[in-house]
């Protein structure tokens, strides 16, 4: 496996304020462009509000763009994302057989590695970030996402060693110069957006994902809660997910405010 | 008073962007309904080579639809936002022009909608029936409902699309009429005297 080469990425060298669209129009306005280049971002929240989704729509833009893009899956089957993929009316096969776009099922590669401890000892870890860095190396990936960080953070369990991992594994990133959405699945509660906590305090940008009531009614929200390196609005949106991909309008608030 | 030779000819001449009150006769109703659907569907929708998006939380897609069926528009020219059948519990055969939301009080998602069908067809022209601003009040607080229809005929506005407001005359209420003189160019009142087409 070839080590980084040293020194910033030319991603990440042409200034701070350089953007990676989202592809969700609404998204790259709230964010002033899109994602600050080279930053990594936690997407968060609860099952069923469009976490993978906005990372599978992140993804096809980018390989649409000519930029090679790769999914870290711990979570799900590298078919069924495809199946997942193809309610988009932009997704295109080719993309996928000419590497613009890679899917890697993360068991599969516990397998391979020989990483069947339930939780991974520290030279483990190590293995696994040292493949995760020779993946990029091979793929070119300036698009990642690792769904979920979750499901990782769950075989490391203790928190220094999340924190280690995290900030190794951000390291290793931005060497690559990769722009990249780790989805962190939280229950409903407010408040915390990752695991342990930890996660949320290393990444560069923090979108939180949710429902929100109205009279018996379930919206699907977003909001961007941090991003370094871009002004933004904090406010919540409403989702739609169509075939054309995420649709966002402001979140009426009317006289008393939503039911969260 | 419109009669109905002219209100189909009015809305054509109105400049695109405009946004249009039709206040309907609560005693006259249905002459008025298929009247509206008549002018804006039709008329508007098939003269000006425009494409229409039927918000419909009066009643289901279905009446909708097969009104515009007697009066021969085309399938593929009328699209319905269907905020009404779901709560109804009238769901059993959806359309395929149709695309239906959970509640008429889902009012981002209606806007989305809209939205999402005016990006199907970008470049062609639209015309965006909301029906109607008298069952969206049943169902949403004024203040709510001012945000939706500011933003969403701000939106239209921007895009050249010519929107029309079905209101029921007499039905309404002071904060009603007063938001509509607030986000509408015009208000056409049909009066007695206007015959079904």
């Amino acid at each position: 496996m070839a080590p980084p080469e040293p020194g910033p990425h030319p991603a990440t060298a042409r200034g701070p304020r350089d953007r990676c669209s989202t592809g969700i129009e609404a998204l790259d306005n709230i964010l002033e462009g899109g994602i600050p280049r080279g930053s990594t971002v936690l997407v968060a929240g609860s099952v069923g509000t469009g976490k993978t989704t906005l990372s599978l729509e992140f993804l096809l833009h980018g390989a649409e763009r000519g930029e090679r893009s790769l999914f870290l899956s711990v979570t799900e089957p590298a078919a069924k994302l495809v199946e997942n993929m193809r309610s988009f009316e932009f997704f295109r096969e080719e993309l996928l057989g000419t590497g613009m776009l890679t899917l890697v099922d993360i068991p599969v590669v516990y397998e391979r590695l020989g990483l069947d401890h339930e939780e991974m000892r520290p030279d483990e870890i190590r293995i696994f970030l040292a493949t995760l860095d020779a993946f990029l190396t091979e793929s070119r990936a300036r698009r990642v996402v690792l769904d979920s960080l979750t499901s990782l953070a769950y075989r490391i369990q203790r928190e220094e060693r999340i924190r280690d991992f995290m900030l190794r594994l951000s390291e290793i990133l931005t060497a690559h110069g990769c722009t990249t959405l780790l989805v962190s699945e939280i229950g409903p509660q407010p408040g915390r957006y990752s695991l342990r906590g930890v996660e949320e305090a290393i990444v560069d940008g923090v979108l939180l994902l949710g429902n929100a009531r109205r009279h018996g009614d379930i919206l699907r929200v977003l909001q961007v809660i941090k991003m370094r390196g871009t002004p933004h609005s904090r406010a919540q949106y409403v989702v739609e997910m169509t075939p054309i991909g995420l649709l966002l309008a402001p979140h009426f608030q009317g006289e008393s405010g939503p039911e969260e | 008073m419109v009669t109905e030779s002219d209100l189909g000819e009015r809305l054509r001449r109105m400049p695109p962007g405009s946004a249009v009150a039709l206040r309907l006769d609560p005693a006259r109703y249905a002459d008025h309904y298929l009247l509206a659907i008549n002018a804006t569907v039709r008329d508007v929708g098939i003269e000006t080579n425009a494409r229409s998006i039927y918000v419909s939380v009066t009643n289901p897609s279905a009446l909708v639809w097969s009104i515009a069926q007697t009066l021969d528009v085309p399938p593929e020219r009328l699209r319905i936002v269907d905020a009404i059948s779901h709560i109804m519990m009238d769901y059993r055969n959806p359309l395929p022009n149709a695309t239906y939301l959970e509640s008429p009080r889902m009012l981002e998602n209606i806007m989305l909608r809209v939205e999402y069908l005016l990006r199907k067809e970008p470049g062609q022209r639209h015309i965006v029936v909301i029906d109607s601003v008298n069952s969206l009040a049943i169902h949403n607080p004024t203040k709510l409902l001012n945000e939706f229809l500011h933003i969403l005929l701000n939106n239209l506005k921007a895009r050249q699309v010519l929107t029309v407001l079905l209101a029921v005359r007499d039905d309404s209420s002071p904060a009603i009429d007063q938001l509509l003189a607030l986000v509408v160019d015009e208000t056409i009142d049909l009066g007695e005297g206007v015959a079904p087409p």
